[in-house]
């Protein structure tokens, strides 16, 4: 059963005919208990809108918000017991860690010895026992990040919001602090919305991923699912590297595509479409082998273009045809790679062989 | 690099102007304490501050003006701090029509406003096309002449206040603090007094001292509503007497620069903002 809903939520700016911007348009989603939604994509998609009606901080136009059946749409954001972790930290200054963690518990009038042994539960929580005397000026970007998350969590809220959470911080910190919201998030069973444009962040850490764009939802799904089995040319461009090319079918029964007459057999269902349809194709550059290593469904005649080192991946061009497509391999300093112009063969199984919706 | 270092890689002409600029200032204010000092014939003394500070219309006109000081300050800053609040929080398309009013007070003088403020209250208040009187003229009774000092101080003060308050909340981000606190549970009184005020504490003190040295230098507007404040004291003192006003202006600078002082003391370690913008 659903624990947060948001029921055809639409958000609208500006009040005369020509300014009028719908930021967020029909938006739908259950959250269960316990899980983390990250809701991904470009600067102004609408994401942290969204998040901003779930805190009370913005007034849906259109639609309801519940926690466990209850309706908050319109209840003021300090009586929604929904925690939020800001982008800027937006710790109190003149407060040290310990009154930071305690604020929100001092507001709720608990008792000061509670206050106490929960500001040192949260502190222990997030590695950070010797710090409750300190003020936010004197701790780390990453170091704040974690008290305003211990801050959030203090009061046992239904729901936490994290809005780009670690967008202010380096790459290296960033890696290691998501594994700890993670891990805090699944240790508390808390339910969690995160807010990110970091499609690696968003993967390594959710449930499942809302992929927004231009205020609608692109498409839900797992990590996995959206990676593997994206729906829309956005969702597949902006969701890792992809290969888009249009192509026609050329027998629906049978699963054939053509680019620029080259043939590929895919596993999509075409029985929908008939012969001649011009459809969008999408590979992603990592289902490609060349065909000394493996053999699959497609066996496909290419020139190397061009070779590009990217870390821990090697990025190669191809022509297939007269078409350009990527074929990633992972780096590894043994690797026989291949040189720029010769003649090869690559090959893909029929499962890579996606067909877009625009 | 210490400092001896430092000032030894500052260039020739940045020491000549320093110098000549040091020079423009302190000169006239080395007159003043020389002469302040020269009361007794060929003996360097504080004669004259004795006698200044001895006298009882020093202490009366100074603890008015300080008593209308405080009033002042505390009434602009619980007219600003909620104005520039809700302003930054809520109404951004408003923060020029505000700081355009906060600027009238540089346009206007003095000499206009106390005219504006004795016209309009000295006739009773009634209300309209009735003989009824709500308020007899403020400027009958002392009570009611003291409002209208501290009101006209007020909008002498505001540019000052209100951009010292201003900068303050520009700093801190007092938009992401206050749903900060917000989602934490706070109402309204509880952010302004735990989360935004404790963050104002220097542009508070800015403002406050700066309104601080404007009543207690203000001339025009205490000689036409008849009050006994400090600058029109100081200016009828210059009129009779040659060396106790330069000992009472040489104080006034001491006072100002005390204050100074004390705003760099309260700025300069108490904490910084925290979050990346």
């Amino acid at each position: 059963m659903a624990y947060l809903t948001l029921s055809n939520i639409s958000k609208a700016f500006g009040g005369g005919a020509h300014d009028h911007v719908l930021a967020v348009k029909d938006f739908n989603i259950e959250i269960l208990k316990g899980e983390l939604v990250s809701f991904l994509g470009p600067s102004g998609c609408g994401k942290t809108t969204t998040l901003r009606m779930v805190a009370g901080f913005e007034t849906p136009t259109t639609g309801t918000i519940a926690i466990e059946n209850t309706d908050i749409t319109n209840k003021a954001p300090n009586q929604r017991n929904v925690g939020m972790v800001f982008q800027s930290y937006a710790l109190f200054p003149n407060m040290t860690v310990g009154d930071n963690i305690g604020f929100g518990l001092k507001i709720a009038k608990k008792p000061s010895k509670e206050i106490k042994q929960r500001v040192k539960e949260m502190l222990e929580l997030i590695h950070m026992a010797e710090y409750g005397n300190r003020y936010p000026y004197q701790l780390s970007g990453g170091q704040q990040q974690r008290v305003a998350l211990a801050r959030a969590l203090a009061l046992k809220p239904d729901v936490l919001l994290l809005d780009e959470p670690l967008s202010a911080l380096d790459a290296k910190i960033r890696v290691s602090l998501r594994s700890e919201i993670r891990a805090i998030q699944k240790q508390l069973g808390i339910t969690a919305i995160y807010v990110t444009h970091d499609q690696e962040e968003a993967m390594s850490i959710s449930d499942r991923i809302v992929v927004m764009h231009e205020g609608k939802v692109e498409q839900t799904g797992t990590p996995f699912e959206i990676y593997n089995f994206p729906t829309t040319v956005f969702v597949a461009n902006f969701v890792g590297t992809l290969n888009t090319v249009n192509g026609e079918v050329v027998d629906p029964a049978m699963g054939l595509l053509a680019v620029d007459g080259v043939k590929f057999e895919s596993a999509i269902d075409l029985k929908d479409r008939k012969k001649g349809d011009k459809v969008r194709i999408a590979i992603r550059p990592e289902r490609f082998n060349f065909v000394s290593q493996e053999k699959k469904a497609n066996v496909l005649d290419c020139k190397i273009e061009n070779i590009n080192f990217l870390g821990s991946i090697v990025r190669i061009q191809v022509m297939i045809g007269s078409t350009k497509f990527y074929v990633d391999t992972f780096n590894n300093p043994f690797l026989d790679l291949p040189n720029i112009g010769d003649k090869d063969q690559v090959t893909c199984s029929k499962e890579a062989v996606l067909v877009l919706d625009e | 690099m210490n400092l001896s270092s430092r000032l030894r890689n500052i260039p020739f002409w940045s020491w000549v102007w320093f110098i000549l600029g040091a020079l423009y200032f302190i000169l006239p204010l080395y007159a003043t304490l020389d002469f302040s000092l020269r009361m007794e014939r060929d003996i360097i003394g504080f004669k004259a501050y004795v006698s200044a500070f001895e006298d009882p219309d020093f202490l009366k006109t100074f603890g008015y003006s300080v008593s209308v000081a405080i009033v002042t300050i505390l009434v602009s800053i619980i007219l600003t701090i909620p104005t520039a609040y809700w302003v930054r929080l809520k109404l951004p398309e408003a923060r020029r029509i505000v700081e355009f009013i906060t600027l009238m007070p540089f346009v206007v003088p003095a000499i206009i406003l106390v005219f504006g403020l004795i016209r309009i209250y000295s006739s009773p208040l009634t209300i309209p096309l009735t003989d009824i009187v709500l308020m007899p003229p403020l400027t009958t009774f002392k009570f009611g002449t003291n409002i209208l000092v501290v009101a006209g101080y007020m909008v002498l003060g505001l540019p000052y206040m209100y951009r010292s308050v201003d900068t303050g909340m520009r700093t801190v981000d007092v938009r992401t603090l206050t749903e900060a606190a917000q989602s934490l549970g706070a109402n309204w009184y509880t952010i302004i007094s735990q989360v935004i005020l404790p963050n104002l504490r220097s542009a508070l003190l800015s403002g406050a001292l700066l309104t601080f040295a404007i009543v207690i230098g203000e001339v025009v507007l205490a000689s036409f509503l008849g009050v006994p404040a400090f600058g029109p004291y100081l200016f009828l003192l210059g009129q009779h007497r040659a060396f106790e006003p330069a000992a009472l202006t040489f104080t006034t600078f001491l006072m100002t620069w005390a204050a100074m002082g004390i705003i760099q003391l309260v700025t300069g370690g108490q904490g910084q903002v925290t979050g990346a913008h």
